[in-house]
């Protein structure tokens, strides 16, 4: 009894504690979050004076229901963090799995490959355009060697997609890796030690018993990595424009360019919740699936 | 929503720190910023320039403005805030502080397509009431009728921009070729050079998908005829015969293989590169193109030449070229609006022009400056930009940018061969109709 009076006052004392950080989250996260949902849902105009919201409407959502760009958007996006986060999951266990085994020089094999992840997007996709280039660049230099002119990689809309989710794995196949790696290390070791007593070999000891056991941190990975996917914004810009047309245009340009370009604050916040919508229930489904699977194990 | 967010962070940041602020220089009244003028009437007082780079990399020519200035108007101070050099950037810091009521600048540099778009969403304030008529007339004649939105004047001209054709006087010599009048001349020739192994490629534009391919477009499509919005903005006009011939024959310069298929993802940048790098004969772009090609780092210095573009054949020349350039807008929110006009209308007069014509390399928008001799021959791209025929883009129409992402995004498409001339034009067409009648993304 007095030890849950205790619990519970220092579990008060926490909150006070951490009240301040909690309000600057609330200021800065969750204020604009709701604020745009709200937008979203409103006659918005735009003034000197600020922005004006009046009335509850759908005119906004039904803006982007009847637009084709709209559409595209989403598909491209949902494909591009489909096929990028799934290649970076493969790639990064992988390299995790090496990692792990290496004796001398991991640190400095951790540090290097965290240098994709540490460059600035913006920085990293200026210079993947002077890969891709195709007058100066030095893929163009390759396949020339090759006898192949003139390859255009950013010109046509399924090149410039697969150059763009290429100079994305280059980038955060490592921090999939690390992620991994802080997993593996963390498996303990007397179950497969017990495993091998019992004559398992190594592939069945990945499969069954390790690859398994890693599945939070894979979840988390997976997870960080689905939320970044579908924020994509600074490669397309850079790199594509969201060309050739419109065909790399990600959700997050299109909201960028409708909000920022255009003035049509109404749309633009839309645009924002429906892809926080389209995560969430992403981001839902992927943990919904991935405790059925550990349920399965358990049980 | 991560972009979302971080993107209204700072409007509602802002929104605090105004209030904070206000709130400090309230009782730290008497600062110089405060001060907006003094008992004799004079606007004096300290004002912010929110101003991105212009004119030669090597000099910093706002600097030398704001000392010209201050030594010409006693009592009012000018701070420089450096703005992001990328127009869209600029644009969308501009619109989340002056939305947000922040007064942290007075004065700031915008381009020629904003006023409408501005002007409508009032975040400039109009100037007529500032500035009297005679101030106005001393500009090229069109220029202050383009920065008009519903009989307003938005913003103040501080330079113009056009469009030029750079071409290689070595290689016409070599090859004994006169320098192209007309879009077909200039594609044969090219030819020509590449034939010969002159040179690797023919011509060089902007057909990236971006603002400076609907440039480029517009361009091409009044050299054979078209246009892309009718007079009263109310309808597209990009789906025409005249269009589907100047898109044809721009994506013809790219399967001849005059133009390089990579020109689909040029910029500025890259199109100029190629030129001072030596490997294409012919570019298309603008004023300080010219002096970077002949500047140290360029390859071909000496060897350019510089002239109208062509037009099509059968039509009389030059060609047209857009106008371009940059303005001074006056945040509606400013502190001291007195000496913000006072900087503004200085920008605008005879000493600022002749500054910025002689050390800014760019075309002044006083006439009187622009056709004084001097000036004239400080710079060899003046007297053929006097003689330029002018179209600007349909940005008198506040949803420009719409309208303009419309042709931008279908003319690249096109011109990679991803959709036909035809059904890009069409796309284009209805994408506008919905821009102008506010439908749609």
């Amino acid at each position: 009894m007095a030890a849950n009076t205790l619990e519970r006052r220092a579990a008060r004392r926490g909150w006070v504690f951490a009240s301040p950080a909690l309000l600057v989250v609330g200021a800065v996260m969750i204020f604009p979050v709701i604020f745009s949902v709200v937008m979203s849902l409103s006659n918005v105009s735009v003034t000197g004076n600020g922005i004006g919201l009046s009335g509850i409407t759908g005119a906004n959502y039904s803006v982007l229901v009847h637009a084709p760009r709209f559409w595209h958007a989403v598909e491209f996006t949902v494909v591009y963090t489909a096929c990028t986060v799934t290649v970076e999951t493969v790639l990064g266990t992988m390299i995790a799995l090496v990692l792990e085994r290496l004796q001398a020089g991991r640190g400095w094999m951790m540090a290097l490959m965290l240098l994709p992840w540490t460059l600035i997007t913006v920085v990293s996709a200026e210079l993947w355009g002077y890969i891709y280039n195709g007058v100066y660049g030095v893929l163009d230099a390759i396949t020339q060697a090759f006898g192949v002119p003139g390859v255009n990689v950013l010109g046509t809309p399924v090149s410039a997609a697969v150059a763009m989710g290429v100079a994305d794995i280059w980038k955060t196949t490592p921090f999939v890796a690390i992620m991994v790696l802080a997993g593996l290390v963390m498996l303990p070791d007397d179950v497969t030690e017990a495993a091998r007593v019992d004559g398992a070999g190594a592939w069945t000891i990945f499969w069954r018993i390790r690859l398994p056991l890693l599945r939070p941190a894979l979840a988390v990975a997976v997870m960080f990595r689905i939320l970044q996917a579908f924020g994509l914004f600074d490669l397309p810009y850079v790199l594509t424009q969201g060309g050739p047309g419109t065909s790399t245009e990600s959700l997050a340009l299109l909201g960028y360019r409708v909000l920022f370009n255009d003035l049509d604050f109404g749309p633009g916040a839309a645009i924002a919740a429906s892809t926080a919508l389209i995560v969430l229930v992403v981001c839902l489904a992927f943990l919904k699936v991935f405790r059925a699977q550990v349920g399965e194990q358990k049980g | 929503m991560r972009f979302i967010s971080s993107r209204l962070i700072p409007v509602a940041a802002l929104a605090t720190c105004l209030a904070t602020v206000a709130g400090c220089s309230s009782s730290g009244s008497g600062t110089a910023a405060g001060a907006a003028q003094s008992p004799g009437g004079q606007p004096k007082g300290t004002i912010t320039w929110y101003a991105n780079q212009f004119g030669p990399t090597s000099t910093d020519v706002r600097k030398t403005l704001i000392t010209a200035f201050e030594k010409a108007d006693q009592g009012i101070t000018v701070n420089l805030e450096q703005a992001p050099s990328d127009t869209d950037t600029f644009r969308s810091s501009l619109e989340t502080q002056i939305a947000g009521g922040s007064s942290s600048f007075d004065v700031y540099n915008g381009d020629v397509t904003w006023p409408a778009q501005f002007g409508k969403a009032g975040l400039a304030q109009p100037l007529n009431s500032y500035l009297s008529s005679s101030f106005w007339s001393q500009f090229s004649p069109g220029l202050v009728s383009s920065l008009t939105y519903q009989g307003k004047v938005m913003a103040v001209p501080i330079f113009t921009d056009n469009a030029f054709l750079f071409y290689r006087k070595d290689l016409l010599a070599k090859a004994h070729l006169p320098v192209p009048t007309t879009w077909q001349q200039l594609q044969s020739e090219a030819a020509t050079l590449q034939k010969d192994h002159l040179v690797k490629y023919g011509f060089a534009a902007q057909f990236d998908s971006y603002e400076g391919l609907t440039c480029d477009w517009t361009e091409f499509a009044a050299d054979a005829g078209a246009s892309s919005v009718n007079p009263a903005g109310t309808a597209s006009t990009i789906d025409s015969p005249q269009a589907v011939q100047a898109l044809d024959f721009m994506r013809g310069l790219i399967t001849s293989g005059v133009a390089p298929s990579a020109t689909t993802t040029f910029q500025e940048q890259q199109s100029e590169s190629l030129f001072t790098s030596g490997q294409v004969a012919f570019l298309r772009n603008w004023t300080y193109a010219y002096a970077d090609s002949n500047g140290s780092g360029s390859k071909v210095a000496g060897d350019v030449g510089i002239t109208n573009l062509p037009t099509f054949a059968g039509q009389s020349g030059p060609g047209y070229s857009v106008t371009g350039g940059w303005n001074l807008y006056l945040n509606p929110h400013s502190k001291n609006t007195p000496a913000a006009v006072a900087f503004m209308k200085w920008m605008g007069g005879t000493q600022a022009q002749t500054i910025i014509a002689e050390q800014g390399g760019e075309i002044p928008t006083v006439a009187s400056v622009l056709h004084d001799p001097a000036v004239q021959a400080s710079n060899p791209a003046f007297p053929i930009a006097a003689k330029n025929k002018l179209n600007a883009r349909p940005s008198f129409v506040a949803a420009y940018s719409k309208v303009s992402e419309a042709i931008y995004t279908n003319v690249n498409a096109a011109l990679t061969g991803s959709v036909s001339t035809q059904s890009a034009l069409s796309a284009a067409s209805q994408q506008i109709g919905s821009a102008l009648s506010n439908t749609g993304l």
